[in-house]
């Protein structure tokens, strides 16, 4: 085949695979489809589908300015103004433009086909990014890698309509952006990063990730001496151009400015500046005042930013590192200060087996990518090494955040991928070819070592770069960029002298071996995917002896009996949780949810669930709470319960009621959390224990075992006296609560019971006698 | 009857006065006692910034009831042949809490106490003590006729630090205590000349060893380093602690914790160790094998670092089974 077909094929070829990844990355998503039915997932997505239908219903000024009275109850929430819009103005959008032509498509299908849709669109961009750094047939290998790997597809499966969801497609778009930023220098690229930053911190919070690791990555380049009117352009562009947008976004307002996770980005932009300008004074004094002006330059500057910065932080300008993001760099900060933070599973550290079982094969080929990065060393090499580095330290930290790191894993593991496949697949008579091209060009630099533009040229050519000489920028910086490179590549090939693969068997080992190696990471992807991320959690699967499988439906079912059976604006105490996904499905009012902006609400919810009947009866009045739900997995087996989150419950309720709620009252002298006969006192009469062990010995009899603990129940269940059980789901999962009027008689609520219950008591005996 | 009546009624009436009487001269003796025992205590405390050191005899005596302060002790162990590191800790922890003491708008509300096991075995003995350190708070009984519990600070949910051990006492003790963690000038002195240092020697080395410093396999050498060691999830062992090794019971290996989301010390840094040579393998295979200029020497590197390749990838699939045994790929075994 001559050189001629073989690039028509190939540009045949590449988009239709391109095609064929996305669809695959999008088949791969619909697991959960298949198996249940087309919903919305977990919790938080609840939330974004609750206020997207607001958006597709009302407008974007009533989304704009809605203030949510049926969540935070009796604070509210104000929605548009501590929300990343960005996911709902996209579905919104799409909604929209599919209704304009007559597809009566339902928001909640836009809403559950997002993320998949998108993780196409993630494929793309993976390909175009790592087109940047090596070639195409790279960039095709990351495409299928990131297209299909788990530790993308965690947050991306149908229904799990997240803000992740369309974030990481973001993440590796405004990275390509900016990589073709700094190679082109052109402000377009530099305007266009921008647009998709801005497009970044309206619909996810870790675009700090960017925020910081962009100026990270100007910085490294300043420090390795590679100031270039390239980097001048795209920086200043991107920085000036994607913070004025991004303080559009009421959620993050001033923050760019004031708080220290934004702090490098603006350091560096005036680091730049600096730069620029004393590039420009050196071309108009000579070398030795140049000198004298940079000492002084430098240490002047430095005594003013010092003393602005202190004073700035000090008067209180500057505020301190925000909770979440201060508990990645000092790991034991959460633990103490913030257990709300230390409570969420997403913010847990990361254990080896989850990055394994995240990446598989591309966990052990990305560090061998990111040595092939070294080798090269360009600008946009600098940026993958940076981005491996950082990422791989965040990802340890926090399981979440390995999310921002997968991308990079898939890149930089497709890079080290293809160069395998490149070095045994590619003919003898190129690498030979290419060799005696290598030291002829040595030779012409090595003749002329002044300023040798022909000999660059071909140099640059032969890499592969399309590092443009004179594009529009100054040929003086141009020259001497091209000059230190072309020595470097030079002395690449001087000393390393490559020769082809010479026997076939060798060549076809390696092939084949990869090629099942590929194999295996495919049946794994979809071994994971199917197995632990496709579960909407709202449905749960179990299978019997017989392996039938069961669909427990026990929350839409509980969640729809309070969407009929109680008043329009009933107010549902549970643990925060739940609170997107009752204020979703329930229609009911609530008083906290998973924003968990406000500290002491959940920790009042924790100690009306903490405390004992009496106590808690007050909160609830207080709070003029209807109905109390909690979870119970006693029956069926599920761990993910209410008394297996109940300590966090009153470890948080102790942060902030330390007299009324006390950790140690609920362990045993054993120091052991025991809900059978041993429990104690203070545990028994929480009113958390009551409400899911109420009529739980009845349902066996009197010999009940509850399946998650392993605990033989006391024969006497838990009584209750301010609650009435107003709907227990089919298999116990849901129970809900109703709260007792004040009594009519202004009795106490326990001796009404009592009462009723016909135990008449003892001092009243007494009297009557 | 009716003169029988008012007899009774006066005898009981004397009795009650004489009651009344008894009772207050008591309390009078009982509430000088105690203001005495309040000034000696003052008086100790003030004098070493805060804190009483008890023995025995003298714990008992200052947790004599009644009283109307309450009191933290702190039961330690600072001899050195206890060779109790924890103790020694929080020791100066301790003394910055009980500086606070002073600044007290009512000193007499609570008190500092320290007891060394040296010299209060037998108290250790009778609280069953068995591991110092160990803070109790008893508070005032006022006028209780039994001994109210005391309290136990919680070193393993709250830590050794003096702040949030003030932060405790303050609550329990209804009074504001504050840390103020003295300047540390000998610190600050050390940090300062540290630094100015190693600016100097950056300065000095920069000519020489810049050539070090800007070399890219140094810096490859060290991110390669920091990946390895974050992927093999140390980040996690640094904030769980997990044990380094675990003595087998059933024989299973000692070194692989059980359960998924659970790891020891050596098992992370067994697989650190694999994916560096899984990954040495592949750099090997792409850099290089492609500068062997004898075929048959080239052809024996692949063969080599292919076996190895698919052979630590076996055992790694085999380590992750051992972690996850519905796992259901394997390589070689």
């Amino acid at each position: 085949m001559s050189a001629e077909t073989t690039s028509t094929v190939a540009r045949v070829l590449k988009p239709t695979i391109l095609i064929l990844i996305a669809v695959v990355a999008i088949a791969s998503r619909l697991f959960s489809i298949i198996r249940f039915e087309s919903v919305i997932h977990e919790f938080d997505p609840w939330f974004n589908y609750r206020t997207t239908q607001h958006l597709v219903k009302n407008g974007f000024y009533e989304f704009w300015n809605w203030f949510d009275e049926k969540s935070w109850y009796p604070l509210g929430r104000v929605v548009g103004g501590t929300v990343y819009p960005g996911i709902m103005v996209t579905s919104a959008l799409i909604h929209n433009v599919l209704h304009f032509f007559n597809f009566p498509v339902d928001i909640r299908n836009v809403c559950v086909f997002l993320a998949p849709m998108f993780s196409g669109l993630t494929a793309f961009s993976a390909y175009l990014l790592t087109k940047e750094l090596k070639d195409s047939s790279a960039g095709l290998l990351a495409a299928a890698f990131l297209g299909v790997a788990p530790g993308y597809i965690s947050r991306s499966v149908a229904g799990s309509y997240d803000n992740e969801g369309i974030a990481i497609f973001l993440l590796v778009f405004t990275f390509y952006l900016w990589i073709k930023a700094v190679k082109t220098g052109s402000a377009f690229f530099g305007l266009l990063t921008a647009l998709f930053y801005f497009y970044m911190v309206s619909a996810w919070g870790g675009y700090v990730f960017i925020t910081n690791l962009v100026p990270l990555h100007v910085f490294t380049l300043l420090l390795m001496g590679r100031y270039s009117n390239r980097l001048y352009v795209s920086y200043s562009t991107f920085y000036a151009v994607g913070t004025l947008l991004s303080m559009q976004i009421p959620f993050v307002g001033f923050q760019p400015t004031r708080t220290s996770e934004h702090m490098a980005a603006l350091g560096v932009f005036g680091l730049i500046q600096l730069f620029a300008f004393a590039e420009l004074v050196r071309g108009y004094v000579s070398p030795k005042q140049f000198k004298t002006l940079l000492r002084s330059g430098i240490v002047a500057v430095g005594a003013v930013s010092v003393v602005g910065l202190t004073l700035l932080s000090l008067s209180g300008v500057i505020a301190p590192f925000t909770g979440r993001f201060y508990s990645l760099y000092d790991t034991g900060y959460a633990k103490i200060h913030i257990p709300i933070i230390a409570s969420v599973s997403e913010h847990q550290p990361t254990a080896w087996t989850s990055f394994f079982f995240d990446l598989q094969m591309l966990i052990f080929l990305f560090p061998a990518g990111v040595y092939l990065c070294f080798k090269e060393l360009k600008d946009e090499h600098v940026f993958i090494i940076l981005y491996s580095v950082f990422a791989s330290y965040f990802a340890g930290v926090m399981v979440r955040l390995m999310l921002t790191l997968t991308p990079v894993v898939c890149v930089s593991a497709a890079i080290a991928y293809s160069t395998l496949l490149d070095t045994y697949l590619e003919k003898s008579e190129h690498v030979l070819a290419s060799n005696l091209k290598g030291i002829q060009a040595q030779s012409s630099v090595t003749d002329t070592p002044a300023s040798n533009t022909p000999a660059t040229t071909t140099t640059e050519a032969k890499a592969g770069g399309k590092k443009a000489a004179g594009k529009g920028t100054p040929a003086k910086t141009v020259t001497k960029a091209a000059e230190s490179e072309s020595k470097t590549h030079a002395k690449t090939h001087s000393d390393k002298k490559r020769y082809p693969i010479f026997n076939w068997d060798s060549r076809a080992m390696v092939i084949v071996q990869l090629t099942w190696f590929l194999f295996m990471f495919a049946w794994h992807c979809t071994y994971v995917t199917s197995g632990s991320y496709s579960s909407p959690s709202i449905v749960l699967a179990s299978r019997q002896a017989d392996g039938s499988q069961v669909i427990i439906d026990d929350f839409r079912e509980a969640y729809y009996w309070l969407r009929k059976n109680t008043k329009e604006d009933a107010k549902v105490l549970a643990w925060w949780d739940y609170g997107y996904q009752m204020a979703g499905m329930a229609n009911v009012t609530t008083l906290v949810d998973n924003n968990t902006w406000n500290n002491t609400h959940i920790a009042t919810v924790g100690k009306a669930m903490a405390t004992s009947e009496e106590v808690s009866y007050e909160v609830l009045r207080q709070h003029d709470v209807d109905y109390v739900l909690v979870l119970f997995g006693g029956v069926i087996g599920y761990s993910g319960d209410d008394i297996n989150k109940f300590l966090w419950m009153i470890r948080i309720a102790e942060g902030v009621y330390p007299k009324e709620v006390k950790e140690v009252d609920f362990f045993t002298p054993r120091g052991e959390y025991k809900v059978d006969h041993e429990a104690t006192p203070t545990m028994k009469n929480s009113l958390m224990y009551k409400m899911s062990y109420y009529r739980f010995a009845e349902l066996y009899g009197g010999n009940a075992v509850d399946h998650v603990r392993g605990a033989r129940m006391p024969a006497e269940g838990p009584t209750l006296s301010v609650l009435d059980e107003a709907y227990t789901t089919e298999n116990w999962l849901v129970r809900i609560y109703k709260v007792k009027d004040l009594d009519i008689l202004g009795r106490d609520l326990k001796d009404a019971t009592a009462f009723e219950k016909g135990k008449v008591r003892k001092t009243s005996l007494l009297k009557r006698k | 009857m009716g003169r029988l009546t008012t007899t009774s009624l006066l005898t009981w009436a004397c009795a009650l006065v004489a009651i009344l009487l008894a009772i207050s001269v008591t309390e009078a003796n009982q509430s000088a006692d105690l203001a005495i025992k309040v000034a000696k205590l003052n008086d100790k405390a003030s004098k070493a910034k805060g804190i009483i050191e008890l023995d025995s005899a003298t714990f008992e005596e200052v947790l004599a009831m009644p009283r109307n302060y309450s009191m933290v002790i702190l039961f330690t162990a600072l001899s050195p042949q206890f060779q109790c590191a924890p103790c020694k800790n929080f020791d100066p922890e301790y003394k910055l809490t009980a500086a606070g003491w002073s600044k007290l708008p009512v000193k007499s509300q609570l008190y500092f106490g320290v007891l060394d096991f040296k010299v209060g075995q037998s108290v250790f003995q009778k609280f069953n003590m068995n591991s110092a350190p160990s803070v109790l708070y008893f508070p005032a009984t006022g006028a209780l006729s039994s001994p109210p519990p005391f309290d136990r600070y919680d070193f393993a949910k709250s830590g050794f630090q003096a702040e949030p051990f003030a932060s405790w006492l303050s609550a329990k003790a209804e009074v504001q205590l504050k840390v103020q963690r003295p300047f540390d000038f000998l610190a600050f002195a050390v940090k300062a000349i540290g630094f100015s240092g190693l600016l100097a020697l950056g300065h000095i080395l920069y000519g020489r060893a810049g050539k070090v410093m800007r070399s890219k396999y140094l810096w490859a050498a060290l991110s390669l380093f920091t990946i390895f060691v974050m992927i093999s999830g140390h980040m996690w062992n640094q904030i769980r602690h997990p044990p380094y090794t675990m003595t087998s019971r059933d024989g299973r290996p000692g070194f692989i914790a059980a359960g998924f989301q659970n790891q020891f010390g050596l098992e992370t840094q067994i697989v650190a160790v694999m994916y560096a040579v899984l990954c040495g393998a592949v750099i090997s295979l792409i850099s290089s094998v492609p500068r062997t200029e004898d075929p048959s020497k080239q052809r024996l590197a692949i063969w080599v670092w292919l076996t190895l390749f698919g052979i630590m990838f076996s055992i790694l699939l085999h380590f992750f089974r051992l972690k996850n045994p519905a796992y259901p790929f394997r390589l070689l075994f």
